[in-house]
């Protein structure tokens, strides 16, 4: 047993040695991301587009599947020393990290390593999600979207719809004369998709999802989606399930809504501006994209951003930040910049980045006309109280409250009121607890 | 273990035992060490700081009704796998143990279930009994909608469940067989020339000689069902619907590394834990026992 | 059942065809789907007779999966595992059977508390110091004053730190940790008469001696049956490298891959590829299992003993 120890110390002694010695190649930083298939193609390509650019850095972009298992194995790896440079972490993982003060703010990075960013010409209602309650950026916008409603127009005009459905009135109406005209599935729903079929609803319609503006003014927020318009919505919802103008389709019912909607085999479905590039290729029949209805008679209001902005974590040495902010501004040059709004549906980051790419025509024809509803509906109106984004702790076990409490509704019959009270309960524990594991913290 | 020939080194035992002992030490004692001071504290995900929260995250589980549903699931999901896959393995084992003619070649194929891992089996069930694929999915063509696991929670448990006891099978079989294969055949023979029929043998004769084995193999079976449970869960439901699948190792990974509730984990592991300890605990007595009536 | 008649050993055989046809009823119908085409397995209802894609499928998802450094890596632990658990737990019930040390039965319950715990039980903690596995011994380090010694003295920091992420120990050494085999060897080593170790001290052998010579090989047919349970069973681990491993292109193992091969949001339905998958990474703990029989239930048996 003694000799374990003086002979890990010798070693560590001469691996510390060996390091210290200059490095000579390019400096190599890593990029975990949660994305996976086509999107996660694009991103190696952008990968190496970068490497390719310039010789003093190189990237390399590891890919964890999805946003969940990413943050998991962004924890696992910064607890014991081994993370990443830079990390792709979405709205839900969000205040966790920020609490956690084991990242470099953005701005802070680039000013550090001399480059200058105008940041307000970021997108107000992409910016808002990633940065601190006065508005200062935090992490880098990177892949960001909004909820979409996807119609099969094929269908819209067998039963004499004209345009695109903009309320629920309508939609509700559409369903039912194509149910009537025997499409078997008008809309394909997912109960685990609360980020669409629950978050969106409650900026768009202007309605809290949690005290103290969504969470954003204090740890001590409570949920306040078991309430009013929350109750009617589910209700709705379970109406619409209930008549079979709703059909649950997820991975577990072995086709999940895109892949149902891409196969014809429903007529609507709810997704990010994200698949609009998917469904261009892939999808069979005419189809076409609108912002997601409202009730008639609401003050539409924006959407909330999807998807994740690039975390840089602290512990990694200087040359690694050179690396990383030169990819950050590698990708916010506008000719990057429209390379990955095109290849993806993801939208573009900047306001001078959309101007430039409607002034080009980008968005007149397909297979890219529709994007720009995306940027309406994120910038409909500006970021206000209940929209600029939601700011709880340990989201992600809110969030999963939200889907048992929807799926219990649709597929056991619960009582909506009751459900959503359940759920509320629950999450406002879940917030309790996140505060007092962070106690006398404030949120940035 | 009380021998005479031993021999005196003294520091040669201590060599021979140290790496065993070493491994169990870092890879056992101080996690369970670390795990307590965890679920005494509130523990940053991130690291960096843990808060004294003393036994509130024991009281938080033990109020929460979602830990007894799970708790009262584990158990439901442990004495029915268990109990589908030892009535199975004895029935077979109790035919093969007439020893006819060919019966070999059953006995090896009977093994195979445990060579299996719970993934690969937990893939292979879930194609079975996928709704839309067409082996029991077909069933969807006559009555549309009636087989769903992934809206319904009771078919999603079952699916569950009958994997596991089909993957028990072999386990239990080979313990079965060797048990009812020590059994002397005088008293087969007795038996039968009592005019006993074999239905009367097995339930009057045979099973008291081997409920020790019997016993055993509940306990084992009880512990696999904590063990085995997560790869079949992970691969098939994932917890769902609504969490219907959910046993106490699936929460504990689902609470702690998906919730990033790391203390509520920890909570949850400690129970756990003692209770498996207790299980053995029993089992230990009652081998004890039927070693000193023997 | 001694009864000869023939409608007796019918019903027999007919149980037993039942009972087989139940076990090997999900290998069929993973060979067959692992031989279908893409709109074959996708038919309801589907056919159970096997179609001739086999080797298609078996290549797209020996691709797909990158299944050749997953079986890899898995076969790298499992050999390491089994390996290493004969070793350490024929050399610790050596010690406890035939050496009368002081703490000997508190050395052996130490370990045997270990027997009922496995991993999955134990996640959370395993996790817990899977950032830093020689922690206790940094501890022990700083508060002795040692650290501050060496550093003082060489200028060299003593920084003690071992993380299990992404690495083969850390895959293999928390497996090998429980007592499994300790356990079996202890029985074993019992049964050995004392005339045999006095017979070896008459002799003049060592200890080291009478180990080598004398019970390792009468130890052959127990170390055979610890193996192939050993060896399947860490095959077959799943949790364990799925939280240990963020690397999963270069550190995955076989079982745990078969996760990612479910059919996935983006893609179609092709559940006979994941069958090739799953046919492949099935295979090697199979082959154990039906070749090593003899041996394998003699192990599992006498671990109840």
């Amino acid at each position: 047993m003694k000799t374990n120890w003086l002979l890990g110390a010798a070693l560590t002694a001469s691996a510390l040695a060996l390091m210290a010695s200059p490095a000579s190649a390019a400096t190599k930083f890593e990029f975990w991301y949660g994305l996976s298939g086509d999107l996660s193609e694009k991103i190696q390509e952008m990968c190496s587009r970068f490497n390719a650019s310039q010789a003093d850095y190189e990237i390399v972009c590891v890919s964890q599947e999805n946003y969940e298992n990413n943050l998991q194995n962004t924890i696992a790896a910064f607890r014991a020393n081994k993370q990443p440079t830079v990390t792709q972490i979405s709205d839900g993982g969000v205040v966790d990290l920020m609490l956690s003060g084991a990242f470099l703010p953005v701005r802070q990075l680039m000013e550090e390593n001399g480059y200058t960013i105008d940041w307000s010409n970021y997108n107000s209602g992409v910016a808002s999600y990633f940065s601190t309650s006065t508005g200062e950026l935090l992490a880098m916008p990177f892949n960001n979207s909004t909820a979409m409603f996807y119609y099969n127009t094929d269908a819209l005009k067998a039963v004499g719809f004209e345009g695109l459905p903009a309320t629920w009135e309508e939609v509700e109406d559409v369903a039912r004369k194509m149910k009537a005209a025997g499409y078997e599935c008008p809309i394909a729903m997912d109960p685990t998709g609360q980020w669409q079929w629950w978050e969106q609803f409650s900026a768009i319609h202007n309605v809290p999802i949690a005290t103290n503006g969504n969470g954003f003014g204090g740890l001590d927020a409570e949920v306040t989606f078991n309430q009013g318009k929350f109750v009617e919505q589910l209700t709705f919802y379970k109406k619409m399930f209930d008549e079979g103008l709703m059909v649950h389709k997820s991975k577990a019912a072995g086709q999940t809504a895109n892949e149902a909607f891409i196969a014809g085999d429903c007529q609507m479905a709810s997704s990010s501006i994200a698949d609009h590039g998917t469904f261009g290729t892939q999808a069979k029949g005419k189809w076409d994209v609108a912002m997601l209805p409202i009730w008639a008679g609401t003050e539409r209001q924006n959407s909330l951003v999807g998807g994740a902005a690039l975390w840089t974590l602290k512990g990694k040495s200087a040359e690694e930040y050179k690396g990383a902010a030169a990819f950050y501004n590698f990708i916010a040059t506008p000719e990057q910049a429209q390379h990955w709004s095109t290849i993806t549906g993801y939208i573009p980051v900047t306001n001078t980045g959309f101007e430039a790419m409607k002034a080009a025509g980008f968005y007149d024809a397909a297979p890219y006309k529709g994007r720009e509803l995306a940027i309406q509906s994120l910038t409909y109106t500006p970021a206000g109280e209940y929209t600029r984004g939601v700011r709880l702790g340990n989201f992600g076990a809110v969030r999963v409250e939200i889907q048992k409490a929807m799926q219990s509704v649709i597929f056991d019959g619960a009582d909506p009121k009751v459900a959503l009270d359940e759920a509320a309960a629950r999450s406002n524990e879940i917030l309790r607890k996140f505060e007092q594991t962070y106690k006398g913290q404030q949120l940035p | 273990m009380e021998r005479r020939a031993v021999y005196r080194n003294k520091v040669l035992p201590w060599l021979l035992i140290g790496p065993q002992l070493i491994l169990v030490l870092v890879f056992f004692y101080w996690p369970t060490s670390q795990a307590l001071y965890w679920a005494f504290t509130l523990e940053q995900p991130w690291g960096g700081g843990n808060l004294w929260a003393g036994l509130d995250n024991f009281l938080y589980i033990f109020r929460d009704s979602r830990y007894w549903a799970t708790v009262l699931r584990s158990a439901f999901y442990a004495l029915a796998a268990t109990g589908i896959s030892m009535f199975v393995a004895l029935t077979l084992a109790s035919f093969v143990d007439r020893s006819l003619k060919g019966t070999k070649i059953f006995q090896s194929v009977f093994i195979w279930p445990y060579a299996i891992a719970a993934p690969a089996a937990g893939v292979a069930f879930r194609f079975i009994f996928s709704p839309e694929a067409g082996l029991v999915g077909g069933i969807n063509e006559l009555w549309p909608g009636i087989w769903d696991p992934s809206t319904n929670g009771i078919q999603a448990l079952a699916m569950v469940i009958i994997c596991h006891a089909w993957l028990g099978i072999g386990y239990n079989f080979v313990f079965f067989l060797a048990a009812l294969q020590m059994i002397p055949r005088s008293i087969n023979e007795a038996g039968a020339m009592d005019g006993a029929r074999p239905l009367r043998r097995m339930l009057d004769l045979q099973l008291p000689l081997i409920a020790p084995t019997a016993f055993f193999l509940l306990i084992m079976n009880i512990i696999s069902s904590f063990t085995d449970s997560f790869g079949l869960i992970d691969t098939m439901t994932e917890g769902g619907p609504v969490g219907q699948t959910e046993v106490m190792v699936y929460k504990i990974y689902v609470d702690g590394f998906k919730g990033l509730d790391y203390s509520g984990a920890a909570a949850q592991s400690i129970v756990l834990m003692l209770l498996v300890i207790g299980l053995t605990f029993i089992q230990f007595k009652w081998v004890e026992r039927r070693v000193h009536y023997n | 059942m001694i009864e000869r008649s023939p409608y007796f050993d019918a019903f027999t055989y007919a149980v037993m065809i039942i009972g087989l046809g139940l076990v090997v009823f999900p290998f069929w119908v993973v060979i067959v789907a692992a031989s279908q085409s893409l709109q074959e397995v996708s038919s309801v209802p589907i056919s159970l007779l096997p179609s001739d894609q086999l080797w298609v499928n078996l290549s797209e998802a020996w691709e797909r999966g990158g299944l050749g450094t997953k079986m890899l890596n898995s076969m790298i632990v499992s050999v390491g595992v089994t390996i290493g658990k004969i070793t350490l737990a024929a050399m610790s019930a050596f010690a406890i059977v035939f050496f009368n040390f002081r703490s000997r039965m508190i050395c052996f319950w130490l370990i045997f508390i270990t027997l009922m715990l496995p991993l999955e039980v134990r996640i959370v903690p395993t996790y817990a110091i899977a950032a830093n596995a020689l922690m206790p011994f940094q501890a022990i380090l700083d508060v002795t004053g040692l650290t501050w010694l060496v550093q003082t003295v060489s200028g060299v920091q003593v920084s003690l730190n071992w993380n299990l992420l992404n690495s083969y120990t850390g895959l293999i050494l928390p497996l090998v940790a429980t007592a499994t085999g300790t356990f079996l060897y202890r029985q074993f080593f019992m049964t050995i008469p004392d005339e045999l170790v006095e017979a070896s001290k008459m002799d003049g052998a060592s200890a080291m001696e009478f180990f080598w010579d004398v019970l390792i090989p009468l130890s052959r047919t127990n170390m055979l049956a610890l193996a192939t349970i050993m060896f399947v069973s860490s095959w077959n681990q799943y949790l364990w490298p799925l939280l240990i491993t963020t690397d999963r292109e270069n550190f995955g193992t076989a079982v745990m891959q078969l996760r990612f091969l479910i059919p996935t949001m983006n893609g179609t339905p092709d559940w006979n590829v994941t069958m090739a998958a799953a046919l492949i990474i099935m295979l090697p703990p199979l082959l154990v299992v039906a070749f090593m029989q003899r041996w394998f239930v003699r192990g599992l048996i006498s671990r109840d003993k």
